[in-house]
């Protein structure tokens, strides 16, 4: 299976904390990776210097084989990696629709409305379309947010804690969503919730403390004893 | 077609249909501004009627970069002035009209160039004090500088009709307002709209913000310059003191956040009001326009955040 992104001992330290200490990570092409660990793990570091919201202090991102590991978020959205965010963050005065035709496909070939309508559908917002983004639940936004960077036409999706804040029918209704996309391009999901999200997963990365702890199946995942000490405690036992 | 595709056609055609309504509207309001003379109309009016141009060119300048982005300009009043000064030297040294125009925009966009290229890639306040460090910057250099004249001034050699400035402001205020509904509408306002909503989002699905933001601060620049070059037609002779006082960057401001901030329609609004009150308070207090204006300003921001004309827009709604 291809490698759509590879990352290379990347690194990352703020002021005396070090949250990254040289990972390797791949994503293979159509795989849903899990990236889990407890709080301060570094996992939504990893995150943001795979999107390149943040730059890494060394270490380099691949991402096909070509080293992106200086690019802007936006350039790379533009190669293909979309993402979503922890805390939503929607355009609220623009329309729902306009959240998506606001973005620049990777191919260069602006979204028409009907294929706007189409995402939109798929994530179960199309009557809402016209709505002020502003208006919409936190679970319709978050699904919205799954929209808006499908609108890129990613090879590479980035999910920000999905989960977080949602429960009961909201949350099924986000599992569903991503259970929908899995296979269509490669997908990295942090999750806090390794209860709902790992059996989700083709394959899961535990980070602890900036590092890699463990990498394998959920089945290799839930029975390693280093994740279960450092993490999933009484929950996996 | 199905209740639910009516549904959502329904809203864009009816932005399609206001755009349609506000482009018929400029073009009218236009024509009969540029036919008054023929209608008789005296030249006080005549001279109300283009100083509301002016400040509409200049509102809607404003609002195609600050308006849109929400990265506030107190520079629109400086760049006016150098599309005055651009202008006025190049018909001195007998450029044609046509050459000295596009010399005046020329220079102002590579004004905009220059504070946006060093401002515009950091967020927050550093894009505004840029320009109100521009402004002053200006006026101090332009009082310097021996080819713009020093502290006297230039003044236009050429003695042109006066119907050429008052076309030329009419016309530059209607396209600058028709150019930003369009723009408003395009794909391209959609995103510059995410930019102003949230820059890391945008930036998520691929807007080059930085870029963008430039791109639009040269057109916004440019419309500022005409309108300063026209303005300097009109009135012939240009003193730094007035061609870069800050006053013109206040107008400039203050027009499209009092009438509507970010639609076509408020600044025209804002043009219209300010004009008035400006006439009403030569009247009873000529010295404190500018403090009314302020004040003004203050109400309008503290308690309709969008302007007035998006506010009354939604309590007519409300109240059918």
């Amino acid at each position: 299976m291809t490698e759509v992104l590879q990352a290379r001992g990347v690194a990352k330290r703020f002021g005396g904390i070090i949250a990254v200490r040289g990972v390797d990570l791949a994503v293979r092409d159509g795989e849903l990776l899990g990236l889990f660990g407890p709080n301060g793990a570094g996992k939504t570091t990893m995150f943001n210097l795979i999107a390149g919201a943040i730059l890494p202090d060394a270490g380099q991102v691949l991402l096909h084989g070509s080293d992106i590991t200086r690019e802007p978020a936006w350039r790379r959205a533009r190669l293909g990696i979309a993402r979503s965010f922890q805390i939503v963050r929607p355009f609220r005065d623009l329309s729902v629709l306009e959240n998506l035709l606001a973005a620049v496909p990777a191919g260069g070939q602006a979204n028409d409305t009907t294929s706007a309508l189409a995402l939109l559908r798929r994530v179960g917002l199309e009557t809402r379309a016209h709505d002020a983004a502003g208006d919409l639940t936190l679970g319709m936004l978050k699904r919205l947010e799954v929209a808006r960077a499908l609108a890129v036409g990613p090879r590479l999706l980035l999910l920000d804690e999905p989960l977080a804040g949602l429960a009961g029918q909201e949350a099924t209704d986000l599992l569903r969503t991503v259970q929908a996309l899995k296979g269509r391009m490669a997908i990295v999901m942090v999750e806090h919730n390794v209860r709902l999200a790992l059996p989700l997963c083709d394959r899961a990365v535990v980070m602890d403390a900036g590092a890699v702890l463990a990498e394998g199946t959920p089945e290799q995942i839930r029975r390693d004893p280093a994740v279960i000490r450092a993490y999933l405690g009484s929950e996996a036992a | 077609m199905s209740d639910a595709m009516i549904a959502r056609a329904a809203p864009r055609a009816s932005r399609r249909a206001d755009t349609l309504g506000l482009v018929v509207a400029t073009i009218a309001l236009a024509g009969l501004g540029i036919a008054l003379p023929a209608l008789g109309v005296s030249g006080y009016v005549r001279t109300l009627v283009y100083y509301g141009a002016f400040y509409l060119a200049l509102g809607q300048a404003w609002n195609i970069m600050s308006g849109l982005t929400g990265y506030l300009s107190f520079a629109h009043g400086a760049l006016a002035g150098i599309g005055a000064y651009g202008l006025v030297i190049a018909m001195n040294a007998d450029w044609p009209m046509g050459a000295s125009l596009a010399a005046a925009g020329g220079a102002a966009v590579l004004a905009s160039l220059i504070i946006g290229a060093t401002s515009l890639r950091l967020r927050g306040a550093a894009f505004t004090f840029a320009t109100l460090f521009f402004q002053e910057l200006m006026l101090l250099a332009v009082r310097k500088l021996p080819f713009a004249g020093g502290p006297g001034g230039l003044v236009l050699e050429q003695i042109l009709p006066e119907w050429i400035a008052y076309v030329g402001m009419i016309l530059l205020a209607a396209v600058a307002t028709i150019g930003f509904a369009l723009l408003r509408r395009s794909r391209l306002g959609i995103r510059v709209l995410a930019i102003k909503g949230d820059e890391d989002a945008a930036a998520s699905i691929g807007i080059a913000a930085t870029r963008l933001k430039l791109v639009l601060f040269c057109v916004s620049a440019l419309v500022a310059g005409l309108a300063g070059a026209v303005h300097a037609l009109f009135t012939a002779s240009l003193y730094p003191d007035v061609a870069f006082s800050v006053d013109l960057s206040l107008i400039a401001l203050a027009v499209p956040l009092i009438g509507g901030v970010a639609t076509a329609s408020g600044p025209a609004l804002g043009a219209l009001l300010y004009v008035g009150l400006r006439e009403v308070l030569q009247l009873f207090a000529p010295s404190a326009h500018l403090t009314i204006l302020g004040l003004l300003l203050l109400a309008v921001v503290l308690f309709m955040r969008d302007g007035i004309g998006p506010t009354l827009a939604r309590l007519l709604r409300r109240a059918r």
